[in-house]
């Protein structure tokens, strides 16, 4: 019956996951049409320039329109593209937004938050977008980077080197890229470093996360027939050994442990895959943040999720903060928004074989410091 | 850059032990706050979580109404048997015309419900939901006798870092005039202690972004109010003399205090001794009232102030006391020997 209902909410809105991907376009100037609380959020979060129409309750009363072409006209001096962004209520009051743009002044981009959540958002920048793909352009996109991932800078960084040490050139980054070089067309193939965040643009290679990444690396081979997959094959079972050469050793000493998995479906089974093969790992809880997850249930209540995982007394949780701090008790490894235990700014990818090593070095360091610290009897 | 009445509002809600708050309006819209919450919490080493109940208006619910799902999500918090149930509302619910207070008044759980029209930003800004929490809340406490010594804090900034340290210098404050601090209203304060808020002999208020509920609050329990925390180092001895003064501490306990106070200033000016004779730039000044701070403490230090001269940042808070005051100076000093 409530099925909108909610304790804490842990995802953000359609509206927020829309100006993700719209944001990671440089060169495309962001116009939320909404309120200050609107903008608030999304510009804290992605740390990106953006602009607002700051709407106030008289606009609402008497029509928003004439404060977007304001808006508009002023931040077109820049001579940039521009999109507008939609919110709640300007989307409630029936205006004619859209049709007020038709001549081409701008993208306009209805994702209001009561949409949905983010992945809803991301589909919905991406369709307005209106991608076309160029079969002049030769190489590959790269998918899934949004820049309200944990990881986006290093999975961009990690698939751009493995690309490159294949000899296939990278076309367009979705969805961090210029504007420009979006319009030129994007390639014909496609491959991801977090499947959860598709664009839906070109035919799909596989994923870069490593338990995925051989297959996708054959799949590329075949569609690149002069690249050379051979390097990165190598390095990926040296990175294989070493990864069970340092769990060998944490269970020569410990039990397995218990892995409670909260994020979105890609990352999740990601971990979870990832920590039966290295630790032969239980791993009870695995729940989505994304509503269209396919193989797992998708849980956004931070009082369910709790529930969960206290139900499976575990002794790690792969999540975010929000898990970390409702379920103290475990070891706690960030691979979602937001992730409040540690200070990051570097680079870090999660996706590739440098983001599988990352993984499991951050997944024996959280498990020896709870160690550590709770005096953990073997 | 500031949240809309939704986040003001829950800013004060939030922190209420005992109290659950239900936000009628899209998940997304309590995510935003909750998350900010959860940021904050982090920074301040707290562990405690506040349950914020959101209703999740849906794209059918603004079309066909979302009274159902406000009156499923009061079901949901009476479940709990809370002492108060807060609510709290988006612009979304004002737009398609649903109407709240009936909802809650008609609700079984009425008599522990309290409704605050926030109303996202078609009610204004953050500032407005938190005054609006604010007087809200009064409602709660009875009026009573002022009892002596004793003073109530009002709208303490619930998401800044750095509240505790700000309330922290305050108490040290209040203490040289044998004042105890009885209500945070509304910071981890139960409701049988916001209750009481009339019993305090005088109501400090943090800034002046919380001087229409303080004025408000003043006006009805008939109690002097300070109107901020004390601003850099002149301004904690005004401060001192104008709350000894509203809570009739006589005038020697009162210089008294001042005297230790200039003393414990110079003692942590001293600090920054090094600093004498250099010369400073001031950058933009971001909040109103920070020139004035930091031009004191020049003065005080004996650094003068020269366009030409390395340019320190000033901060985007006003410094409360000299403890927020040696913030500032510590962030000048690394820019003035380390460039």
């Amino acid at each position: 019956m409530d099925e909108g209902f909610c304790v804490n909410p842990v995802w953000p809105c359609a509206m927020t996951g829309a100006c993700s991907i719209l944001a990671g376009f440089s060169g495309l100037s962001v116009i939320i049409h909404g309120s200050s609380g609107c903008y608030y959020y999304p510009r804290s979060l992605l740390k990106v320039p953006l602009f607002s129409t700051y709407l106030l309750e008289s606009e609402i009363v008497f029509g928003t329109v004439n404060r977007l072409k304001e808006v508009v006209t002023e931040v077109s001096k820049t001579n940039k593209p521009i999109a507008i962004l939609n919110t709640c209520i300007p989307a409630l009051t029936g205006e004619d937004l859209a049709g007020a743009f038709r001549d081409g002044t701008a993208i306009f981009v209805d994702a209001p938050g009561f949409a949905g959540n983010v992945e809803e958002g991301v589909k919905i920048a991406y369709d307005s977008l209106a991608i076309e793909t160029n079969e002049m352009r030769d190489g590959v996109n790269i998918d899934g980077v949004s820049l309200l991932d944990l990881f986006w800078r290093g999975n961009l960084h990690e698939a751009e080197r493995l690309l490159s040490t294949m000899g296939i050139p990278v076309v367009v980054r979705f969805a961090k890229d210029t504007y420009e070089n979006l319009r030129n067309g994007a390639a014909l193939h496609t491959i991801s470093v977090n499947p959860s965040y598709p664009s839906g643009v070109g035919s799909m290679l596989g994923s870069f996360l490593f338990p995925d990444l051989k297959e996708t690396l054959e799949n590329l081979a075949k569609t690149f027939p002069e690249s050379d997959i051979d390097p990165a094959l190598d390095e990926w079972k040296r990175a294989d050994e070493q990864m069970f050469y340092y769990s060998d050793k944490y269970l020569r000493k410990y039990e397995p442990p218990v892995v409670a998995v909260c994020s979105q479906e890609s990352y999740a089974i990601f971990a979870k895959k990832m920590m039966e093969r290295y630790f032969g790992s239980d791993v009870p809880v695995v729940l989505a943040r994304n509503r269209d997850a396919k193989t797992i249930s998708c849980v956004t209540d931070l009082t369910e999720i709790t529930k969960k995982i206290t139900s499976c007394n575990p002794d790690l949780i792969l999540g975010s903060s929000f898990e970390a701090k409702a379920y103290p008790d475990a070891a706690f490894l960030g691979i979602t928004p937001p992730d409040r235990s540690r200070v990051s700014i570097s680079a870090r990818p999660i996706t590739g074989i440098e983001g599988g090593i990352t993984f499991i070095e951050g997944v024996l360091n959280s498990l020896m410091d709870m160690t550590g610290q709770h005096g953990r009897q073997p | 850059m500031a949240g809309c009445t939704l986040t003001g509002a829950l800013s004060v809600a939030c922190f209420i032990p005992g109290a659950v708050t239900v936000v009628h309006a899209p998940r997304g819209c309590a995510h935003q706050t909750f998350s900010m919450l959860h940021a904050m919490m982090n920074d301040a080493n707290t562990n405690i979580t506040p349950e914020i109940m959101v209703s999740g208006l849906s794209d059918k619910d603004v079309i066909f109404g979302g009274e159902r799902c406000l009156r499923q999500a009061l079901d949901r918090a009476a479940e709990k048997n809370p002492d108060l149930i807060i609510v709290v509302t988006s612009c979304v619910p004002e737009t398609i015309g649903d109407d709240c207070r009936a909802v809650c008044q008609e609700h079984a759980y009425a008599k522990h419900i309290l409704y605050i029209p926030t109303s996202g930003f078609l009610g204004g800004s953050a500032k407005d939901g938190e005054n609006a929490a604010l007087i809200g809340l009064a409602d709660l406490a009875d009026p009573a006798e002022p009892i002596p010594g004793t003073v109530a804090i009002i709208g303490e900034k619930n998401l800044e870092s750095e509240v505790e340290e700000n309330f922290s210098e305050v108490t040290r404050l209040l203490d040289l005039l044998g004042l105890t601090v009885t209500v945070r209203f509304c910071r981890n304060t139960d409701i049988p202690t916001l209750k009481k808020l009339g019993t305090a002999s005088c109501f400090i208020l943090r800034d002046e972004r919380s001087y229409d509920a303080g004025c408000e609050l003043g006006k009805k329990f008939n109690r002097p109010i300070i109107p901020e925390f004390p601003r850099g180092l002149s301004g904690a001895l005004t401060f001192l003399r104008e709350t000894g003064e509203a809570c009739g501490i006589s005038s020697e306990k009162i210089e008294s205090a001042v005297s230790e106070e200039t003393a414990y200033q110079e003692d942590m000016l001293s600090k920054f001794s090094n600093l004498k004779g250099s010369s400073v730039f001031l950058g933009a000044e971001l909040v109103k009232g920070t020139f004035a701070v930091a031009r004191e403490a020049i003065k005080r230090i004996g650094m003068t102030e020269s366009p030409g001269s390395a340019e320190v940042r000033l901060p985007f808070y006003l410094p409360v006391g000299i403890s927020g005051t040696m913030k500032m100076l510590y962030l000048w000093r690394r820019k003035i020997l380390h460039g």
